[in-house]
């Protein structure tokens, strides 16, 4: 009880030099927690992007569609009926927002003088806006399912064929049964995916109408969209199950599986994180020690007579190490209420952040202050003053007790 | 049993690569009661006694016993709750926590050996009344006279009922007046409460209060000398604890 007291009092008796310390903890803190909140939210926007604009949260397939499908896609279609009946499956689920088939095939675009090969992605229009809605339509309008020849063309490949909504268009495709035919469309707009290499070499149109071109009533997957994306493995666990109970030969992919980019982003940033961490962490760490020696030597004689009143070494070390707990426990309370404030007026300032590379949108920056982050990161900030006086405190404990007296 | 004995005790100092002797084999019994007296000049070796003796410092050769324990057996902690059970400090410079009232300063050490708060408070209270202080309780260090701040140091000397209190010259940072009432104090507190001082000074007008003179000269204890006088402790049976 008095041995604490006398820790906060000691805190108080030189204040100049604990609103020193409590700075260093809190721009710790704070410079943890926005850097945090920043990366949160910029892998938030990342994912969130790469789901409502192509990936969805989950997709499935005939099974064997990802080992082989690539070389005969026509082989590792889900036909009309199998289609039917998953969505009605999929759709009865809680955590579903929406399913919609998609029918994907490479494709070569013509306007008479040039050819340029694109993927092809059929699809249910009303179904897909709520989808993608990242998707943003840069020119025109959007496709609808009574423009039956309609198509969505990536912006990228708009310009370079530079295009004009209403423009005719034919598209060639090898079909299910592996002849080749062709079909015209008619440009209703242009879009952007967010990636420019997407956007460069893609084409939306009316799933029945590539189903026409290709001649199959079946899709290459279904996309599903969930309320939330933390039902992602819910979801994946319920629908696997249900899938070998009704003896369905499917293959279910997450959006995490499929979103390789988005992965690599995160370790990238992550790694840059660790390091940003451990620089604070040092600057942080050599501010306190410095202090709290100084703490040590001016509290000389204090030490040699307590040592001296029958104070173990363990006593001398439980004195300065509470002092450090207690600036420790301010300085992080403190810098987690600051950091918060400073997360909300950044976030509300709503400041452009420049393009990421390989993105083709911009957001303004955004700061998320998650429960999670806050509290790591004032514990962080608590350990860290805890650590620092390790050393000054193992160094006051250690004084020859006669010497400390001389200096009183 | 002797409060404290030293056999063959010496100390020395390194200096450059010569070794200073501070004291030189030094054989000594201090009683239970004694007001001792240590005497001499500056550089004679008396605080490097009263350091060996308070277990703060460690003989070059020889041993040191309180209360039967040989310190060189002991272990840094045991020595600290050794200091903390038999021993009792009064420093030239108060030596008090800035940052405690008075009587937080004399409850200290009795937190340190864990005594609960509310008995600690009582006792320090006690203590604080015993050496005039009743009516200061509640000042800090920086708002009581110099005087009396070596009132507050010796009540908490006292609190913890040692057998020995240790005294460097307590008043060399007062003045002769208040040096007296300090000597008035402490020697009545000895008769008091039997506990067994060892005082060192330079200042004749203490020996008048004294039972015992100590001289020391160069590291060696030069006159040993018992003075028959008023002390009500010579009629307390040696070994025999007194309740104060
Ligand atoms: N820590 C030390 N290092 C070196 N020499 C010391 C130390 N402490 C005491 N001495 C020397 O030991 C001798 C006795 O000193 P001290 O016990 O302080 O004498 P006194 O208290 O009687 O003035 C002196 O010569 C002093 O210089
Ligand atoms: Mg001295």
């Amino acid at each position: 009880m008095l041995r604490l007291k006398l820790a906060l009092l000691n805190v108080l008796r030189n204040g100049r030099r604990s609103f020193i310390t409590l700075l260093a903890i809190q721009f710790g803190v704070i410079s943890l927690i926005l850097m945090g909140g920043f990366f949160a939210s910029m892998y938030e926007g990342m994912r969130e992007g790469v789901i409502r604009s192509q990936l969805g949260h989950i997709q499935i397939y005939q099974e064997g569609f990802n080992q082989f499908g690539s070389q005969q896609p026509e082989e590792y279609l889900m036909n009309a009926e199998v289609l039917q009946k998953i969505t009605k499956l999929v759709e009865d689920l809680e955590q579903v927002e929406l399913v919609t088939p998609r029918l994907n095939f490479t494709g070569l675009l013509t306007d008479g003088s040039k050819s340029l090969a694109v993927v092809v992605e059929g699809i249910n229009p009303e179904k897909e806006a709520l989808l993608s809605s990242a998707v943003k339509l840069t020119a025109g309008e959007d496709l609808f399912e009574e423009d039956t020849d309609g198509a969505l063309i990536g912006d990228g490949l708009f310009k370079s064929l530079n295009l004009s909504v209403g423009a005719s268009l034919t598209l060639m495709a090898t079909t299910a049964d592996g002849s080749f035919d062709a079909r015209d469309v008619t440009v209703t707009g242009a879009i952007s995916t967010g990636t420019r290499e997407i956007d460069n070499r893609f084409l939306r149109m009316n799933l029945q109408h590539a189903q026409g071109l290709m001649y199959t009533e079946g899709v290459t997957r279904l996309v599903v969209l969930l309320k939330d994306t933390k039902h992602t493995d819910e979801v994946m666990a319920l629908l696997s199950d249900a899938f070998k109970k009704q003896g369905l030969a499917l293959e279910l992919r997450s959006w995490s599986d499929l979103a390789d980019y988005y992965h690599e982003v995160v370790n990238l940033f992550d790694g840059i994180f660790s390091i940003v961490q451990i620089i604070v962490l040092a600057i942080v760490l050599l501010g306190i020690v410095n202090t709290m020696v100084m703490a040590v030597m001016e509290r000389t004689p204090e030490i040699g007579t307590i040592r001296a009143m029958g104070g173990t070494r363990s006593e001398v070390m439980a004195l300065f190490i509470s002092e450090a707990f207690i600036l420790g426990l301010i300085g992080s309370v403190l810098g987690v209420i600051f950091a918060i404030f400073l997360a909300q007026g950044i976030t509300a300032a709503e400041i452009m952040m420049p393009t990421p590379p390989g993105s083709s949108q911009t957001y303004p920056i955004r700061i998320f202050t998650e429960a999670d982050l806050l509290w790591k990161n004032g514990l962080f900030g608590l350990l860290i003053a805890v650590i620092s006086s390790i050393y000054p405190a193992v160094k006051a404990s250690r004084m020859l007790i006669t010497q400390a007296l001389r200096f009183a | 049993m002797a409060v404290v004995k030293l056999q063959g005790v010496s100390r020395s100092f390194p200096l450059g690569n010569k070794q200073i002797s501070a004291l030189n084999k030094l054989d000594l019994t201090l009683e239970k009661g004694e007001f001792v007296v240590l005497r001499g000049a500056s550089g004679s070796g008396k605080s490097t006694l009263l350091n060996l003796i308070g277990a703060i410092d460690d003989p070059s050769e020889g041993e040191v016993f309180i209360h039967g324990n040989p310190l060189s057996s002991l272990s840094d902690k045991q020595k600290s709750q050794l200091r903390s059970q038999y021993i009792g400090f009064i420093f030239q410079a108060f030596n008090l926590i800035p940052v405690l009232t008075a009587l937080e300063n004399v409850q200290y050490p009795l937190s340190l050996q864990k005594v609960a708060n509310g008995e600690a408070k009582k006792r320090a209270a006690e203590a604080l009344a015993q050496v005039g202080l009743a009516d200061f309780i509640d000042r800090r260090p920086n708002q009581l006279s110099g005087g009396q701040m070596q009132r507050v140091a010796i009540a908490r000397a006292l609190v913890t009922k040692p057998e020995i209190i240790l005294a460097d010259e307590p008043t060399a940072n007062l003045d002769s007046e208040t040096s007296k009432q300090i000597m008035d104090l402490l020697g009545s507190l000895n008769r008091e409460t039997g506990v067994t001082f060892l005082f060192a000074t330079h200042h004749d007008f203490v020996l008048s209060r004294a039972s015992r003179i100590l001289e020391l000269k160069d590291g060696h204890i030069v006159n040993d000398e018992q003075v028959k006088n008023l002390n009500l402790v010579d009629q307390i049976p040696p070994g025999e604890k007194v309740e104060y």
